[in-house]
């Protein structure tokens, strides 16, 4: 039984094979492919010719990476020409027909032209870090008039320099594009790069080496006298900020310059490099202190550490109180060679009353005084405690009367 | 009987076409509207039946505004530009409106010269010269004169029921309707319902011996004789205003007006904001006022009664806040959507034929023979001319109104930024323009490029806008700190719109702009200063759009014309005969009801003398007011408030003239001084509110507490002053300040600084740049980063470094998840980073994820604006994650990094201290990170403080900041795995470029703080340059 029904399939298989190659066989006659090349180069005129025994036109459907498209015939008593646009027979790559209405089909290959029209390069990143470690990448595609990447295998020649070297290398196509990663080198500067194919020139492609990460440096620093008059500026400035190959380090590297002083207050100042030397300023304090000062670049690197005094400008200072005490005068405020210190040292009246403290007043000194008015508005008849402070010098006067 | 021409109305029209003709070439640009309507004319110009327009909020429809005015502009557009449209539609309108008045003065005097005068005043009528060249409402103008053209035939078709009269009446309604839509349904109630009233009164007159005569009941049944042609011309207009404008209220019903209300003026109580007042109700009611008691008399003698009631209604309504009856008659939401102004403006319009009336009859009428024989005929005269003479004095006050009280900036030449943006592919970035005022319609109307902003706002769509009461970003400072708040929303997630470009006509915004990451590009030759964001993608080439049916675009772009063209038809005829007199016409029907102007009621004539020297001492009374407030030497408040006033002006010759005279101060000293000080507070801050406390008052001497709020692009600053008043010569004068004695050390110094230019494109070619010429984006790292939870907010905090050679922008993204990862927020870092690093600089960060404000529930809107507010997110889930997407682009400005920190002192709560300016720029706008460490310094919080005081080169400035009381500061997540830089993973990038950080590095030189929370704190300083050198 089951045997039978084999026998059945087989039999029916056989039969409908036999129907459907005596069709095949018959459009087969009707039309026929006559042209026998497959391989063609990009540019040249292509057309597909078959001999037609009825009197039909079929369409001649066209396929490629780039698209379809299909075309008429043009017919000559039984030939029938098919002629491909430029925007197939331009294009290398495989170019798949069809006859419709028929099953015939078949391809083409389309090869490019070798000869380089121009040169596609592409050249990224444009900046890399010194130290043979980083690299970018340079892609060529030498390409033929029509725009198609050259076969495989194609010689491309890469050329760079760098200071004193120049440099040749040779390199393949392969799918279409050739590629090669250039290192840096240990130094900083421009590598410049061309590339040749089949005696066609590329232009001039560059790439900046940049300075690796910065190593450690010292700091100095310099000022015009050591006092604490709150007006002098100091200075300070790292030495030649360098990377671990010698590079310096590129304009504008930020580096903090962080003050410890006295107090233990972190005080900071910040500058950045140019031509490796960052600088940096800080104003004199007004007060007698000590500095230690240490500069970093976040995480990368570091300096020494350094420590600075200021000795105190103003020694003493005299106080004096009129207008019903309202008036209080500070000064004169001499500095170290006796000359009234620059206008602009802040004083500071801190006004107290039963020991809490009601208002402090700010003045900036001006030709070595500062006075506070204390108007009868603000402050009313009463008992005060007095405590003024400037130059870091502390002086207090107990329970002045104002009326 | 042969019709002579009218010589008023010749007189009138003539009169109109030579003043406003000319007038309007230099008020109609300037005007609140005129710009918005020419920018739509712009969009029919290019696009008649597509409703879709890209240009202003990311895409609104036309169909939110009736389109017979704009499609009128846009078709004369072809024949001569847009602003030759602009300019005939205004002369057609003031054709239309002066015989308009005409021929609804006829309708209700039935008296040709009084009609006449009618028109004649309308000429120079102050709120008719208001509505068209102070606020430039052209559709609002056309409306109204197109209805009171309607009105007359509405009438002879309900008294006579002839066809023609309905047609001509229905025509006149349908151009009404398509040119301004308020208007007709308004005008249904005001105008058209005591019209049919009146006609029905009409009709009982004659049913009746007169008009004394007329009963309830005669008047009940002329109604249900008049019944049907009422009805049905009830039925027909309705179906004109809603089949002509279809598309208009299919657009309404769909996208309703969820927005939050804007305040505007109309709705102010006018005695306490007499600004208001006086350009919602004085200047439009005019000398109209002195004549109040005669129009509610005649409206409310029977014929008119209808209209006594409307005009009562119009009136009341038209006082906005002032009372409470507007808000209670429309209630809460109709009075918060519509402008009141229009009531007013209606009501004058209405109060015109009786204006004209009243001329007539004191001019040539029975009230002249009254006055001449009761006071004799110099009083007539006298009379007349302080009438003639007020009446014109508002006409010249109204027009001149644009030109003391400008409501614009001053025109600015678009074309430098047209340039702008057609060049290098600008237009493919959205800009925006901030302090260019209703100009930025005429921009828009010019270039291709599209703005984030708009000028229409019942078209707003994007819920940041429509939850904000703001017309516009553009002018968001005068909108507080709501108007701030959304403004920043945008500068700090500008990618999400595309936003590349800002043209800012206003430094104001500068700091805001600095603050959020944008840098200065350059300054047009027209002085408009553009700023740009860095790492902006182009508008995507398909936009989405509301797409609305065929017909719809079909319909919105015929019917408006064809309504013009068949009631231009159906009206022509009579126009040719009325106006050329070709062939005698029947007298219509309403010149048969004659009024008597041969009595004018004593009683009125007594009445209307009361109420004008009520009016006048009203009017002197206010005068007085005026003038006490004003005088600034009159009391120690009034010396202060007028100090400040001049400062926040920037009017130093006034300031300086309150200084002491005795304090021997000049002018160039006071100049000197004031120009030293620059900063957040003198240069951005605009002031807000003044409270003034009288601390201490002698005879000769005050001492007063100032309170000062002050708005500021960057946050609110509340100020408290004391200064103290001398008295010389009865006026109060102000105690000068001190002055920064502080000298710098050096005359002349220098400084080596690293600066930076970017070719962008090296070849001059509108191709795109080569790919040979772009940069590589800068390579950051991100040093640490955590999402923490505060106060039921999130935000992520951490630190970022340049690890380049190069300077870098800085763009910080952060995105919340859930454990399902479902993303919850995203929000850009605002403030807390420093936007540009220098090569290997380190700068702390802080993301706020900011919510729209205000978006859940619109009556808890604050009534005072804290600028530095910030509506956290709300989020229905607990974000566990989070990413950070870090991007670099090469950037050379703002990089001023010579601010240093000097000195510092710090106490149980504050920390204070100074900072010095070492290098060779003026630090505008200093600012303070501070960054919170625990015990173990990990990173718990970052915080900022503003300076209000810049800081000159070589100088110091103190601080004081209270610590942040943030107290339970959540740790959500530190996980770093979702770090990207460039769209490169984190951790790759710092293993390649720096494998061997010494990590936290400068812990060690953290400042240690005895605080309950925080143990140490960092300080970093961030300085905006106002104007680099």
């Amino acid at each position: 039984m089951r045997l039978k029904s084999t026998y059945l399939l087989t039999l029916a298989m056989l039969l409908l094979s036999f129907t459907v190659s005596i069709e095949t066989v018959k459009i087969n006659d009707t039309f026929r492919l006559l042209t026998p090349q497959t391989e063609f180069e990009a540019g040249h005129d292509i057309v597909l010719k078959f001999s037609a025994m009825n009197s039909s036109k079929p369409n001649l459907y066209l396929s490629n990476s780039y698209g379809s498209i299909i075309i008429k015939p043009v017919r000559s008593r039984s030939l029938l020409s098919y002629q491909l646009p430029k925007s197939f027979s331009n294009k290398a790559g495989v170019v798949n027909w069809k006859l419709l209405n028929s099953t015939l089909a078949g391809k083409l290959n389309i090869h490019p032209k070798q000869d380089v029209a121009s040169m596609e390069t592409y050249l990224g990143p444009p900046s890399i870090e010194a130290g043979e470690t980083d690299y970018t990448m340079l892609v060529v595609i030498p390409t033929d008039i029509y725009d198609n990447p050259l076969k495989d295998s194609t010689q491309v020649s890469i050329k760079h320099q760098f200071s004193a070297n120049e440099r040749q290398d040779s390199i393949y196509m392969k799918n279409n594009i050739s590629y090669k990663n250039i290192y840096s080198k240990t130094k900083t500067g421009r590598i410049l790069i061309s590339s040749e194919s089949l005696n066609k020139n590329s232009k001039e492609y560059d790439v900046n080496i940049l300075p690796a990460i910065p190593t450690d440096f010292t700091i100095t620093y310099n000022r015009n006298h050591e006092y604490t008059d709150g007006n002098q500026i100091t200075n300070f400035s790292t030495s030649i900020i360098k990377d671990k190959y010698d590079n310096i380090v590129s304009d504008g590297t930020y580096v903090d310059f962080l003050i410890t002083n006295a107090s233990n207050y972190q005080l900071k100042t910040s500058g950045s490099t140019v031509n490796g030397i960052a600088t940096a300023k800080m104003i004199h304090p007004d007060h007698q202190d000590n500095w230690t000062v240490k500069a970093f670049i976040e995480g990368l690197s570091e300096s020494n550490s350094i420590s600075i005094t200021y000795n105190q400008s103003v020694e003493d200072f005299e106080v004096a109180f009129s207008e019903r005490n309202r008036i209080v005068s500070i000064g004169p405020l001499k500095s170290f060679m006796g000359q009234m210190i620059p206008d602009g040292l802040e004083v500071k009246l801190h006004i107290y009353q039963n020991h809490i403290k009601i208002k402090t007043l700010y003045k900036d000194s001006f030709s070595g005084y500062a006075n506070f008015n204390m108007n009868p508005d603000n402050f009313p008849d009463n008992i005060y405690t007095f405590k003024i402070e400037a130059a870091g010098i502390k002086k207090t006067y107990q329970n002045i009367k104002l009326w | 009987m042969k019709e002579k021409s009218n010589k008023y109305l010749i007189a009138a029209l003539l009169l109109g076409l030579a003043f406003h003709g000319t007038s309007i070439f230099f008020t109609l640009e300037t005007t609140y509207d005129a710009l918005i309507h020419l920018f739509f004319a712009d969009h029919y110009a290019n696009s008649w039946f597509e409703p879709w327009n890209y240009k202003w909020y990311t895409g609104f429809t036309v169909m939110s505004y009736p389109p017979l005015v704009h499609q009128a502009i846009a078709a004369f557009s072809f024949i001569g530009g847009l602003k030759f449209g602009l300019f005939t539609l205004a002369i057609i309108s003031i054709i239309l409106f002066i015989t308009g008045v005409y021929r609804f003065a006829l309708l209700m005097t039935s008296n040709k010269t009084a009609a006449g005068y009618a028109a004649i005043l309308a000429v120079l009528s102050s709120s008719f010269v208001e509505t068209l060249h102070v606020f430039g409402q052209l559709p609002s103008i056309i409306g109204i004169s197109i209805l009171m053209h309607a009105l007359p035939e509405i009438y002879l078709w309900i008294k006579t029921g002839r066809y023609r009269y309905l047609l001509t009446a229905l025509s006149l309604i349908a151009v009404t309707v398509t040119s301004h839509h308020v208007t007709p349904i308004f005008g249904m109630v005001f105008f058209i319902f005591p019209l049919i009233g009146m006609v029905i009164m009409d009709t009982s007159r004659e049913q009746s011996e007169s008009t004394k005569a007329i009963t309830l009941k005669i008047f009940l049944r002329s109604f249900l004789k008049l019944f049907k042609r009422i009805v049905s011309f009830g039925m027909l207009s309705l179906v004109i205003i809603i089949g002509c404008i279809l598309p208009y209220w299919i657009n309404s019903k769909n996208n309703p007006i969820t927005q939050v209300p804007i305040p505007h003026g109309s709705r102010d109580n006018f005695l306490e904001i007499t600004s208001s007042g006086l350009v919602f109700f004085l200047i439009p009611w005019g000398i109209l006022l002195i004549l109040l008691p005669y129009i509610f008399y005649r409206y409310y003698s029977k014929r008119y009664l209808f209209f006594g009631l409307s005009i009562t209604i119009l009136f009341v309504l038209g006082t906005g806040g002032t009372t409470f009856i507007p808000k209670l008659v429309l209630g809460d939401t109709a009075f918060n959507i519509l402008t009141l102004d229009r009531f007013t403006l209606w009501a004058s319009i209405m109060s015109l034929p009786l204006f004209g009336e009243f001329a007539y009859r004191f001019a040539e009428g029975d009230l002249k023979t009254m006055i001449q024989t009761r006071f004799g005929a110099i009083y007539h005269r006298i009379i007349g001319a302080i009438l003639a003479g007020l009446f014109i004095f508002m006409t010249i006050f109204t027009m001149s109104l644009g030109y003391f009280r400008p409501s614009q900036p001053q025109q600015i030449k678009m074309l430098p930024i047209v340039n702008f943006l057609n060049q290098d592919q600008h237009d493919q970035w959205r800009y925006m323009t901030l302090g260019f005022g209703d100009q930025m319609a005429w921009l828009s109307a010019q270039t291709n490029a599209m703005s984030v902003d708009g000028n229409y706002h019942s078209a707003r769509r994007l819920p940041e806008l429509t939850t904000r009461p703001i017309e516009r970003l553009e002018n968001s400072k005068f909108k507080g700190i709501e108007g701030i708040g959304s403004l920043q929303q945008f500068l700090t997630t500008p990618e999400k719109y595309h936003l590349k470009y800002i043209f800012s006509n206003d430094k104001f915004y500068d700091p805001i702009l600095y603050f959020c990451g944008w840098q200065r590009l350059r300054q047009l030759e027209n002085g408009i200063q553009v700023w740009e964001k860095l790492n902006i993608p182009p508008v995507p080439s398909i936009l989405p759009k509301d797409d609305v049916a065929i017909w719809q675009k079909i319909l919105w772009g015929i019917v408006p014309f064809l309504t013009v063209i068949i009631a231009f038809v159906l009206n022509i005829q009579l126009l040719w005969i009325r106006a050329l007199k070709t062939k005698v016409r029947p007298i219509p029907e309403y010149l048969n009801f004659k009024n008597d102007y041969n009595y004018f009621s004593k009683g009125l004539l007594k009445a209307t003398h009361i109420w004008s020297i009520f009016l006048a001492i009203v009017v002197c009374f206010g005068i007085y007011k005026f003038y006490i407030k004003n005088d600034v030497h009159h009391s120690p408040e009034n010396t202060i408030i007028a100090y400040y006033d001049a400062l926040d002006f920037k009017e130093f010759e006034k300031a300086h003239g309150l200084i002491n005279p005795e304090s021997n101060i000049s002018i160039a000293q006071y100049m000197l001084e004031i120009s030293v000080t620059d900063g957040l507070l003198s240069s951005y801050a605009k002031l807000d509110a003044i409270e003034t406390i009288i601390t201490h008052k002698t005879d000769s001497l005050a001492t007063v507490k100032v309170h000062t709020n002050w708005i500021t692009p960057l946050e609110k600053i509340n100020k408290t002053d004391y200064k103290s008043l001398v008295k010389l010569n009865g006026k109060w004068f102000i105690q000068p300040d001190d002055i920064d004695l502080d000298l710098p050390p050096d005359q002349l110094y220098s400084d080596n600084v690293t600066n930076y230019f970017n070719q962008g494109r090296r070849r001059i070619t509108t191709e795109q740049t080569h790919h040979e010429d772009v940069l590589k984006q800068p390579v950051l790292e991100v040093l640490s980063a955590k999402l923490i939870k505060y106060n039921n907010s999130y935000a992520l905090i951490g630190e970022i470094q340049n690890i380049d050679n190069v300077p870098a922008d800085v763009v910080l993204k952060g995105t919340l998840y859930n454990d399902a990862n479902k993303e919850l927020a995203t929000f850009n870092a605002k403030y807390h980073v420093k936007h540009k690093l220098m090569p290997k600089e380190v700068s702390s960060f802080k993301i706020n994820f900011e919510g729209i404000a205000w978006s859940k529930t619109q009556d808890s809107i604050p009534k005072t604006f804290n600028p530095d507010e910030f509506t956290p997110i709300e989020l229905n889930e607990q974000p566990t994650k989070f990413n950070l997407q870090v991007a670099g682009n090469v950037s050379g400005s703002d990089l001023y990094k010579k601010a240093t920190l000097s000195d510092l002192d710090i106490s149980q709560d504050i920390i204070s201290g100074k900072l010095f300016n070492s290098g060779l720029e003026e630090i505008t706008i200093p600012q303070l990170l501070f960054t919170y460490y625990d015990a173990n310094k990990n990173m718990i919080w970052v915080d900022h403080l503003f300076l209000e005081t810049g800081i000159k080169q070589q100088r110091q400035q103190a601080f004081e900041h209270s610590f942040s009381k943030n107290n339970n500061i959540l740790l959500i997540s530190d996980d770093m795995k979702n770090c990207f830089v460039n769209g490169l993973p984190n951790e790759d990038i710092s293993n390649k470029i720096v494998p061997n950080r010494i990590k936290n590095h400068t812990h060690s030189k953290l400042q240690s703080i005895a605080h309950l929370n925080y143990k140490f704190i960092k300080i970093e300083i961030n300085s905006y340059i106002g104007n680099p050198n």
